[in-house]
């Protein structure tokens, strides 16, 4: 048995089960209703008028006049039959609020899809949100337990440990009918916030195969979400967008110094938090789901990223002695922050390590699995901050040098995020004809649109050893065809219309500079020398064509055996997907980050010597790189013809 | 007591500028630089072979923005590069540097054709070993090298200045000419390294180059370039081959654009006698690059040379 709910004046129906209550229904109606107290009755904003049909209601805080009239408040009113219900004016999200932002908005794509990570079963299935189906027993003159100990008992049975359990105020209100109308079969999705077990959202009717979780990496220059099964344990689909807060500011200062006023926090709040939601949106039309179903989000981004997604003021991260307000921010309520999920959802935010080192670094070193080992790793991310960790599960140490947007398609002339039709890999064979003996492989097979960062690393890399580029990454007149002049200078042409600029390779080598003088400095300063090195896991959200003994050809990590290396693709999200899926992740990224001791390059003279001297292919000592000089050796480029 | 004795496993290249007519050229003799395998002036540590040699410029065109107290001490041979030349000889120089100003895009914007005229009469006019070094524009640099340098075939120059921006058409002059290069970088062991690979990795000899770091004069940066030559200077003594040529400073140049060398007396009377000044100034550069390892001084004031050869004399005994 069903109830038809319809919305006007909308004109959108839905089938729900007896006992939703209405405000869960108008979100899986697609009819946005406003609500800011995530459904606890409080802020009465989500007010609607009943036109036909009866319902059961706990309207308290509307006035005498409103409630003769018909009003009710939607979260606190369930449907027991078929009815109609009007949305007045002032209860309406309006589009226009939306669209007033919206214009900046690049809309969400298909993101590479995550790179199967060996994944070890360390952690165990206990997701953020779980979802319960209970038949609970009618209570009887013999079994007269109250209805909400009756279903923390249910609880129970189903657990193996004795969990703190709580349910607030607003729930429990809602039980007594909710459980006579559902006939005593209801699904509990239990929250974890923190230590304490949650009855988060109490619904009629088994939906307990519905349960999804959405893991979020928050960048400086990109957003990526996985919607997430909870019952399968599985990554349904990927999106991914920049992030809208690039026309405050392309880095995290200048978007700090914008939010140091209330509206300008406010506004770039907004900004991320609908970009998020649009994200969710587009999930929830792609996979066919509703956006009650979605009950809880993990966020991963650098210490300045989670603050603005959770409007708190940033200022004193840029100001000496650099000062976050929180490291680690407690689990919330989604619509706290403003991100739409079921009402009820909850967010968690993955630790920070400082000022400079985020989440999203914690959540990488988590799904690189070196927290647990007992030989010595490096964990590398080619984000806009290129961060390099060190260590082993008894210690972690972590720098962070400042790559720039190169490795996700930024600051490129066709460059592009890992996407659909972005070219990831590229070869030169000099010895097929001309005119097919450039090869390209794009994500997808699809036709070329660009170049993701895993590309242009491959076309730098050939490019140097086919003797189109010098060593300082000029191009050298001359030695291609596909070299020709532009208005722009010189550029190699990949395809008829995408080609590598001057400038690109520059960009390129300063970001593998970064990276790779960071590797150096990290490394002497914990006194110990690459080839200790056990295993060096590379993340970051550059393609899942990371070619790594090209990174090694233009002196983007350090040459050590490839077999060493593993690419484990955005490593943020993939710790995001973890901690949905287990506390105990989630647990151990908080030891992480309370272990990571950070290292501040700015601070270390030898940090600008290095740099320079890796401002160059591969590297301004290429006794650091053995086989690729001898690589370089055998080729001899001919200047003088 | 015993002495600590360091074992270097380096050694810089020995260059040898300038060819008489056993090896092809019409010079009267050669210039030999470099070739220690210590640090300078450690004989009782290894070899310093070559003492630094003096290199005194030669304009192809009057200086207008050189102080008086230089000028007066040329007077009339300084419209003349032959002449000038061959006074730079009776003065001791070493070598002739000579500096094609008059190829300047901004000022006289003279050929190819005529500069490289100019190149050959003053070879013909000096039997010293030479420097030839552009007028400073990368462009207008690239477009003479290549006529200057087959002008001055055989006669085993050092040409000047090859950039990071013209170092490809440089060294193709120089490899077609015969002669050796001097590298020109911001003042940073890294980039001097860089640009000494480039010029290599195009089939150059390593030991055919010179290395120049932009130094700067007495007061102008000069703990900091001093430390660089030294740093250069450890890295080749410690074997790394792309930094093992000599090292060339042009101590006039820094020395008589410095307001020290310039200040009138009556603006600056605290400051001493003017004519004393840049004399003063000129020598404690010379002083401290030849300390800090450099093989080749180029210099302008004659009592200067004078005594820097003075100087080197006594260091060397």
């Amino acid at each position: 048995m069903s109830c038809k709910i319809k919305f006007l004046p909308h004109n959108k129906e839905v089938s729900v089960s007896p006992g939703t209550d209405l405000l869960s229904a108008s979100t899986m109606a697609g009819v946005q209703i406003y609500n800011s107290c995530g459904g606890d009755g409080i802020c009465g904003r989500c007010k609607v008028k009943i036109l036909k049909g009866e319902v059961t209601t706990d309207s308290a805080i509307l006035s005498e006049k409103e409630k003769k009239d018909g009003f009710v408040l939607a979260c606190r009113t369930i449907c027991k039959v078929d009815i109609d219900v009007f949305v007045p004016e002032e209860s309406r999200v309006e589009k226009a609020q939306i669209l007033t932002m919206g214009e900046i908005y690049t809309p969400a794509e298909r993101a590479a899809p995550p790179v199967e990570v060996f994944e070890e079963k360390i952690f165990e299935y206990s997701p953020l949100s779980a979802k319960l189906y209970l038949e609970v027993p009618r209570p009887s003159i013999e079994n007269a337990v109250a209805d909400l100990e009756r279903i923390f008992r249910e609880i129970r049975k189903s657990k193996t440990a004795s969990p703190v359990m709580q349910m607030g105020l607003a729930n429990i209100k809602k039980l007594p009918s909710l459980l006579r109308t559902s006939d005593f079969k209801i699904t509990v999705t239990l929250g974890n916030r923190n230590e304490t077990t949650e009855v988060v959202l109490v619904e009629p009717g088994n939906t307990a195969d519905k349960n999804f979780g959405v893991a979020v990496d928050i960048g400086t220059t990109t957003v990526v979400s996985y919607l997430v099964d909870l019952k399968a344990q599985k990554v349904v689909s990927a999106k991914a967008m920049y992030n809208p807060q690039v026309s405050f500011g392309e880095d995290v200062i200048t978007r700090i110094i914008y939010a140091g006023d209330s509206s300008g926090l406010d506004r770039i709040h907004h900004v991320i938090v609908d970009a998020v939601n649009d994200l969710i949106v587009s999930h929830v039309i792609s996979d066919k789901i509703s956006l009650n179903d979605i009950n809880c989000v993990t966020a991963a981004g650098n210490t300045t990223m989670i603050h603005l997604l959770l409007k708190v003021d940033p200022t004193h991260i840029r100001r000496s002695p650099y000062v976050p307000a929180a490291n680690a921010f407690p689990v919330i309520r989604a619509a706290e922050a403003g991100i739409k999920i079921n009402p009820r959802g909850l967010l968690a935010t993955i630790p920070n390590v400082a000022c400079y080192v985020g989440g999203d670094i914690t959540a990488g070193v988590l799904a690189s699995g070196m927290s647990n080992f007992s030989h010595l790793a490096l964990f590398i991310d080619l984000g806009t901050n290129g961060e390099v960790v060190l260590g082993n599960k008894d210690f972690l140490a972590c720098c962070s040098t400042s790559a720039g947007p190169c490795f996700e398609g930024g600051g490129i002339k066709h460059g592009i995020r890992a996407q659909a039709g972005a070219i990831e890999k590229f070869r030169i064979n000099p010895e097929l004809d001309s005119g097919s003996e450039l090869r390209i492989e794009t994500i997808g097979n699809e036709k070329p649109i660009g170049i993701c960062g895993a590309g242009i690393i491959s076309i730098v890399a050939e490019l140097f050893t086919n003797g189109i580029i010098d060593k300082s990454g000029d191009f050298i007149k001359g030695s291609s065809k596909h070299l020709k002049k532009t208005e722009e200078g010189y550029e190699f042409f990949i395809t008829d219309n995408i080609s590598v600029t001057q400038a690109d390779i520059k960009n390129l080598i300063h970001s593998k500079g970064a990276i790779f003088s960071g590797i150096e400095v990290l490394t002497k300063k914990i006194g110990i020398d690459i080839h200790q090195l056990s295993k060096v896991i590379i993340a970051g959200g550059l393609g899942n064509a990371l070619d790594i003994e090209k990174s090694i050809v233009i002196g983007l990590f350090p040459e050590i055996p490839t077999e060493k290396f593993s690419f484990i693709g955005n490593g943020s999200i993939t710790g995001c997907k973890m901690c949905l899926l287990s506390q105990s992740a989630m647990r151990r990224a908080n030891e992480i980050a309370q272990k990571m001791t950070y290292i501040d390059l700015s601070a270390d003279p030898e940090f600008m010597n290095n740099y320079t001297a890796s401002l160059f292919l591969p590297h301004t000592n290429l006794e650091l790189f053995p086989s690729v000089k001898k690589q370089l050796k055998m080729k001899n480029v001919d200047y003088y013809s | 007591m015993e002495q600590a004795i360091e074992k270097w496993p380096g050694k810089i290249y020995e260059l040898i500028i300038g060819a008489t007519k056993e090896t092809g050229g019409t010079r009267s003799k050669v210039v030999k630089i470099g070739g220690s395998n210590t640090l300078p002036f450690l004989f009782f540590e290894g070899e310093n072979p070559n003492p630094p040699a003096i290199a005194m410029e030669v304009w192809d065109i009057e200086p207008t923005d050189w102080p008086d107290v230089l000028k007066n001490e040329y007077g009339s041979v300084l419209n003349d590069p032959t002449q000038w030349a061959k006074k730079c000889e009776t003065l001791g120089a070493d070598l002739i540097c000579f500096r094609l100003k008059s190829a300047e895009p901004d000022g006289k914007n003279a050929s190819s054709t005529e500069v490289a005229k100019t190149v050959k009469d003053v070879l013909s006019a000096t039997s010293l070993p030479m420097l030839i070094i552009g007028c400073g524009n990368n462009e207008k640099d690239s477009s003479i090298i290549m006529d200057v340098s087959q002008a001055a075939k055989g006669e085993n120059c050092l040409l000047g200045m090859a950039t990071k921006e013209n170092y490809k058409t440089f060294t193709a002059a120089a490899q077609s000419g015969g002669h050796s290069l001097i590298a020109e970088t911001p003042l940073d062991i890294n980039l001097e390294k860089q640009l000494n690979i480039l010029i290599t990795d195009m089939g150059f000899g390593s030991d055919r180059l010179v290395i120049h770091p932009s130094t700067g004069g007495l007061g102008y940066g000069f703990e900091y370039c001093y430390t660089i030559i030294e740093r250069t200077r450890l890295a080749a003594l410690s074997g790394d081959k792309m930094m093992s040529q000599p090292i060339i400073t042009f101590v006039g140049q820094e020395t008589w654009k410095t307001k020290e060398c310039r200040a009138d007396e009556s603006e600056k009377p605290e400051w001493g006698p003017l004519k004393q000044r840049g004399i003063l100034w000129e020598l404690t550069t010379a002083a401290g690059y030849i300390q800090a390892g450099a093989d080749v001084i180029v210099m302008n004031h004659p009592a200067v040379v004078k005594e820097v050869k003075n100087y080197i004399q006594k260091l060397i005994k």
